[in-house]
């Protein structure tokens, strides 16, 4: 969810890893092998993460939403505005970055705290099962 | 991509220029094939052989390479130097031909060559290679006792033979060592991240005696040969430091084989954690408190977003065309939740 390289990143680097492979000369060594191999469980990793990233985007502002409006936190009610707003997941964790900042000096609102942890931890499992999911292919089913 | 059956005349004259000056090969020897392995990502690996006349067997050797693009901003010479420094210890590790520092070589950057030791590596990621390892585990548990007691024997060096060998961390050094890198390479804000650094501050154990640290000590990183191990391998980010940041870093669900999928529950996917402390405190006399263990497994989650950050930043400013850069990506909700439980949420 809160992730370093764009999808269209992602892709572009698979297609210079093909071409690559493509454009080589002779039998492909062990390290050769190995990125080809890279790029096919990137593909993989990938498409399941376009399939699973709007409903855990949709899961996780949700949640949040809960949490922070049943949170007095003077700074709850922005980062509820900004995760409401939020495009996707990185603007999501811009937010949370800066809340829970805020949110480990003392007198602050720790229950919420350790609800946005129960969250992050949920999310993050969430993420690896959805990961972890094949490909669908047209007529296969999942 | 080279062909695995040509050889580089330019690698090949750099490793023998080298091998030469370190007297391990004579005026008429020749490379004979030269071939670049997967390989790490913060050094470029190749498997060359030695033929010279003036010796009844090949030299086996590997180059050990820095290239421009590596992900960990260490020092070759030092982990050379580190090889050096441990070839009389209890730790089987091969013995070195010679260090060329310059960054202008065949080879990318600066290299050395050791030899190449019998064995081979487990991916502890394949289900296979994770069979054998539990297997091993129900039956002779030659690779459980191996494995601690190697590590055990890493920590017992004499720091003092180390000296220039090994940079001296701290726990609030290492800590901002690796926020540090954090910060210059993060492409976008963590907050399970941010919290686990302030975690692993709250939770500060008290310092013990610092002892040689190997900092990526996993069974990985060792060649296994006849079901014992045959070596122990990069040390590139050895220090000297806490010994109990090998503990904690081995014990991540991530070496375990957790990718996406559940791995061994066996340490390291070697030997189950009670007995593996127990025989680590009786090989070193040095107790092990499993809170204190996973702070250091904390610090090593964060060290491996720190190099799998860099790898990533240098893949997405075009510096590095290394695909397995970008498919580490996928390594973070793994990592985040190995922090979240041993943070206790």
């Amino acid at each position: 969810m809160f992730n370093a390289l764009r999808t269209d990143e992602l892709i572009a680097g698979m297609g210079t890893t093909m071409r690559a492979a493509a454009a080589a000369a002779g039998p492909a060594d062990e390290y050769a092998r190995g990125q080809l191999l890279s790029a096919f469980s990137v593909s993989r990793l990938l498409a399941a993460e376009v399939r699973a990233t709007p409903g855990l985007l949709a899961w996780l502002q949700g949640e949040l939403d809960a949490a922070l409006a049943a949170s007095a936190d003077p700074a709850a009610a922005l980062a509820r505005e900004r995760v409401a707003a939020a495009a996707d997941g990185t603007e999501v964790g811009d937010a949370l970055v800066d809340l829970l900042a805020e949110l480990r000096t003392e007198g602050r609102d720790q229950e919420l705290r350790e609800r946005l942890h129960a969250i992050l931890r949920e999310l993050a499992a969430r993420e690896l099962a959805a990961l972890a999911a094949r490909p669908e292919r047209r007529g296969q089913g999942s | 991509m080279s062909a695995a059956s040509e050889v580089d005349a330019a690698k090949a004259a750099a490793a023998l220029e080298l091998v030469r000056a370190a007297g391990a090969a004579g005026a008429r020897a020749e490379v004979s094939s030269l071939t670049q392995l997967e390989g790490g990502w913060s050094r470029h690996t190749y498997m060359l052989t030695v033929t010279d006349p003036e010796r009844p067997e090949p030299l086996q050797l590997i180059a050990r390479v820095r290239p421009e693009d590596s992900v960990l901003d260490t020092d070759l010479g030092q982990e050379f130097a580190i090889y050096e420094a441990i070839e009389d210890e209890p730790i089987p590790s091969p013995a070195v031909h010679g260090y060329e520092p310059a960054e202008e070589t065949p080879f990318g950057g600066p290299f050395f060559l050791m030899d190449r030791l019998p064995g081979k590596a487990v991916n502890v990621w394949r289900q296979r290679d994770r069979d054998e390892l539990t297997a091993n585990w129900e039956g002779s548990r030659s690779l459980a006792e191996d494995f601690v007691d190697r590590m055990a024997a890493i920590h017992l060096v004499d720091p003092r033979k180390l000296a220039g060998a090994a940079v001296a961390r701290d726990f609030r050094q290492t800590v901002a060592h690796w926020r540090g890198i954090y910060e210059e390479i993060r492409l976008v804000n963590d907050p399970v991240v941010e919290e686990a650094y302030a975690w692993v501050l709250d939770n500060e154990p008290d310092p013990v005696e610092p002892r040689l640290v190997h900092g990526d000590y996993r069974i990985g990183n060792c060649l296994i040969d006849e079901g014992r191990l045959s070596g122990v391998l990069d040390w590139e980010l050895s220090s000297i430091g806490d010994p109990r940041f090998d503990l904690g870093y081995m014990s991540l669900d991530y070496h375990r084989g957790r990718f996406v999928t559940p791995g061994s529950p066996l340490a390291g996917a070697v030997a189950e954690d009670e007995w593996l402390h127990a025989r680590y405190q009786a090989a070193t006399g040095q107790p092990v408190d499993r809170s204190v263990v996973n702070v250091f497994a904390a610090l090593g989650a964060l060290m491996l977003f720190s190099i799998m950050g860099t790898g990533l930043k240098l893949y997405a400013n075009g510096e590095s065309s290394d695909i397995r850069a970008a498919w580490s990506r996928f390594v973070f909700p793994g990592l985040r939740a190995d922090l979240a439980n041993l943070m206790g949420w």
